[in-house]
């Protein structure tokens, strides 16, 4: 199993968490269950590879408990954190330039160059049908636009109605998988973690003293 | 003022996350925003305001928060971690520059430097580095342990192992025969020696239950005890005494020290051949940010860049620096080093702790066990030529730390010496370091034809003498070590060395006279301990606990948290039962490795003999 932090951000009252919550809240057969505790999220996907064969992935995902609102966000946030989900609400206008200032954060912060960053509209639901479409505040084309230019990953959800919310992470399960599979492959290979305690096995066996995050 | 009662804790204040309770069904935690937007102004009320994001400041943060308090915790820099911090070299020079503006109380004499390969295009860049502000050891044994792991902190943190204390003697570094292993093995201790350590080691994991060894010696040294008790010699009474117990003087007092010695064997094959463990990426400061990560998660408010004006203990109102205002309804806790203006309630801080931190251009791996990427180099009294009286401790983080870049590593050196000698004994102690590496890891010599030629007769022995180092007193070599960063600085504290947290220094001016002070802007407010010169977080737990007590009325339910699934909190607890140690229960414990049943084998064989 692959093991991805992923964290979340974005402007408050976009929908961050409700979109996490969906994702790991809304079951379905194919997903693993998923194990909680108070420190982050986790839930499991099933990616391809090249060769048909199934590779489960675990997304550990990191929300921000509010900590993003008054700017106060710890380094420990960021740190090795393989993708970033950046949400902006479609409804409104400034939550995009939010977004954006998101983006350039992220480019500061997180030191990986593969760092998949997607780029999530939230709230479609608010402006489907004719009679809502004046609802809509940011045109999906222009956030489009501003995510190729930047080289993101892009879509629209509603975390409401569940529309599109597990093809993000489907979909940013994939391009992990397809940008770290190598490096993970050396990683594996090589001797391991070296010194690190896993403090929650005391008294390991004498010939492994790996650590957790395997 | 205090509130007898146990408040409810955040599930019982929260039904929602009692919705999720039921067996089978996906739980999940509380995270802000998932259940009602947040509100986009400072809360008008709360009941504790802590200012400061320092590790103790923090852990209590988390468990009040757990508790079911309402916490907004703020500091008036833009990074976790207060006197605790974990800094970039660009947030050290700030800080010094701070000290120097005389705008950071409790630090003084601060001088740093710098080198020019630290720049944006240079070789090296500033956020490579983590340098930490009270370098801190992690006993395997220990409350914080406990603590970390019963509030899940842990799972934020990455540690590595340390099992190298080297005692530094006769200018040269004597690696500490810690094991009982290594104290049957080693050819040069005699026979008499080596019985008398088990004897001492023997007593001294139990020695309250032999108050008859110890007491006696009550108002005399752990020295006096050593020698005459134990009848032990200088070389196995200094390692005891300062790598094993990491005692500052000769002085150093009963009980206290058997304690500390203690400390280190009962730490010592918790998760492995190691006494002690240090976290990745930064030490207290990490531990910080975990710990106010999850008071976030319980519900606290964080606020970098606040500054904490006044507090009014009649109207219960805390202005900040921004213009708003806050009631608090319970208390108000500062570090002194965030002490609002025109505060008069700050405890004195009377001792100074020196330190010296340097980054050197050498990884050091000469001085670590394999695998590892730390050490502890001790200097006992008299041992470096400024004739020092009080040890000088170091800890040496190499790269693998992720503090610092691959082929460098830090050095964090400390003294409890009062006053200016401090900082000769910080400077011999460095030298001697800067020598010992360089004629430890100087290669040339051995690749080097040049120099093996100009031995006239026998090029091993050239080879090994470099490399045992103490006939090499005179040896100069061409190389020297390259100061990337050198800091000085003097902290003070108000906790003696030595001493542990003891409640009265949380005690304010006005809760000592019982009255408050005219015109003070810090009135009600209680105020933490600054670091003491601790080179292990012991001190930590207890002083958030007396604070937590003086908060909430009783500590019992000091992170007392039922976190939802279950499953996992029972494998912690069972992990938490069997923290035992290898020294201390060899004796049932047959079902160990092979090594294990063969020290026991000899052990037995001495300790058939102690009359304990």
């Amino acid at each position: 199993m692959l093991q991805f932090k992923l964290v979340l951000l974005g402007d408050s009252s976009v929908g961050k968490s409700s979109i996490v919550h969906r994702f790991v809240k809304d079951t379905f057969d194919e997903l693993r269950e998923s194990t909680i505790g108070a420190a982050f999220l986790s839930q499991t996907i099933k990616v391809e590879s090249e060769d048909q064969q199934e590779v489960v992935i675990k997304f550990e995902i990191w929300d921000t408990a509010g900590q993003e609102r008054y700017k106060s966000l710890a380094p420990m946030y960021y740190r090795n954190a393989n993708a970033a989900l950046v949400v902006y609400d479609v409804t409104q206008e400034d939550s995009l330039n939010k977004a954006k200032a998101w983006v350039e954060e992220l480019k500061n912060k997180v030191g990986d160059e593969d760092l998949v960053i997607f780029l999530v509209g939230n709230k479609v639901d608010l402006c489907e049908g004719s009679d809502n479409e004046d609802k809509r505040a940011v045109a999906a084309t222009l956030a489009k636009q501003y995510a190729e230019d930047q080289g993101l990953m892009f879509d629209e959800v509603s975390a409401k109605t569940g529309h599109g919310v597990k093809e993000v992470f489907q979909a940013i399960g994939q391009r992990l998988y397809d940008t770290k599979k190598e490096e993970l492959a050396t990683r594996q290979r090589g001797n391991g973690n070296d010194g690190q305690v896993d403090i929650n096995v005391p008294r390991p066996s004498t010939n492994d003293t790996t650590g957790c995050c395997s | 003022m205090l509130s007898p009662e146990r408040r409810p804790s955040v599930a019982e204040r929260r039904p929602s996350l009692y919705m999720y309770q039921q067996p089978n069904s996906i739980t999940v935690p509380h995270l802000a925003g998932i259940e009602d937007p947040l509100p986009e102004t400072t809360p008008e009320k709360v009941d504790v305001l802590i200012v400061g994001t320092g590790i103790v400041e923090s852990m209590l943060a988390a468990a009040l928060a757990w508790q079911g308090s309402s916490v907004l915790h703020i500091d008036s820099n833009d990074y976790y971690g207060d006197t605790s911090a974990t800094m970039t070299v660009d947030q050290v020079k700030r800080w010094v520059e701070r000290i120097h503006q005389g705008l950071v109380p409790c630090y003084s004499d601060a001088k740093l430097y710098v080198s020019n390969s630290i720049h944006p295009n240079g070789k090296y860049i500033s956020k490579d580095f983590g340098i930490d502000l009270s370098p801190k050891i992690l006993f395997s044994k220990s409350d914080l342990l406990s603590i970390l792991v019963k509030s899940r902190v842990y799972q934020y943190l990455e540690f590595q192992s340390l099992s190298t204390f080297h005692t530094y003697e006769n200018d040269s570094f004597e690696k500490l025969t810690n094991t009982k292993q290594e104290i049957f093995t080693d050819q040069n201790l005699p026979l008499m020696t080596k019985r008398n350590i088990m004897k001492f080691i023997k007593f001294v994991l139990e020695w309250e239950a032999h108050p008859e060894i110890w007491e006696p010696y009550a108002d005399r040294t752990l020295m006096e005890l050593l020698v005459e008790k134990f009848k032990l010699e200088k070389p196995q009474v200094f390692e005891l005494m300062f790598s094993i117990g990491l005692c500052y003087n000769i002085d150093a007092k009963i009980p206290g020290s058997l304690q500390r010695i203690r400390r280190y064997l009962s730490s010592y094959d918790v998760y492995g051949p190691f006494p002690v463990m240090y976290s990745k990426y930064g030490g207290a400061g990490e531990i910080s940010q975990g710990f106010c990560r999850s008071a976030a998660v319980a519900g606290a408010t964080y606020k970098l860049n606040e500054r904490l004006l006044s507090f009014d203990p009649n109207t219960k109102v805390a202005t900040f620096q921004d213009g708003s205002k806050v009631s608090v309804e319970e208390k108000v806790v500062i570090s002194p080093t965030q002490a609002s203006e025109y505060s008069k309630n700050v405890p004195a801080q009377k001792y100074e702790v020196h330190r010296l931190t340097c980054v050197v251009e050498k990884d050091c791996t000469e001085w670590f066990a394999e695998g590892e990427s730390a050490a502890v180099i001790v200097f006992p009294p008299q041992s470096l030529k400024s004739g020092n009286k009080q040890v000088v401790q170091a800890f040496i983080l190499g790269s693998n730390s992720e503090c610092c870049p691959r082929g460098t590593s830090i050095w964090y050196l400390s003294s409890t010496e009062q006053g200016p000698r401090a900082e000769m004994d910080l400077d011999a102690a460095l030298e001697a370091m800067e020598m010992s590496i360089l004629r430890e890891s100087d290669q040339d010599i051995a690749a080097d034809d040049d120099l093996v030629q100009m031995a006239a007769d026998g090029h091993a022995a050239v080879i090994n003498s470099v490399k045992l180092g103490k006939s090499f007193k005179e040896y100069i070599s061409r190389e020297k070590v390259q100061f990337l960063f050198k800091l000085y600085y003097t902290q003070y504290t108000a906790t003696p060395a030595f001493d542990v947290v003891n409640p009265t220094f949380f005690d304010t001016g006005a809760q000592i006279s019982g009255k408050l002070i005219p015109g003070a802007s810090d009135n009600g407010c209680l105020y933490t301990a600054m670091p003491s010169s601790e080179i292990s977080y012991d001190e930590v737990v207890s002083a958030a606990k007396v604070l937590y007590e003086k908060i909430v009325g009783s500590d019992d339910d000091f992170f007392d948290i039922d976190f939802e699934d279950e499953d996992e909190v029972a494998n912690n607890e069972q992990s938490k039962l069997s923290y035992e140690n290898a020294i201390e229960d060899d004796d049932d414990d047959v079902g160990g490795a092979d090594r294990d049943i063969e020290m026991q084998d000899e052990t037995s064989e001495f300790v058939g003999e102690m009359e304990l």
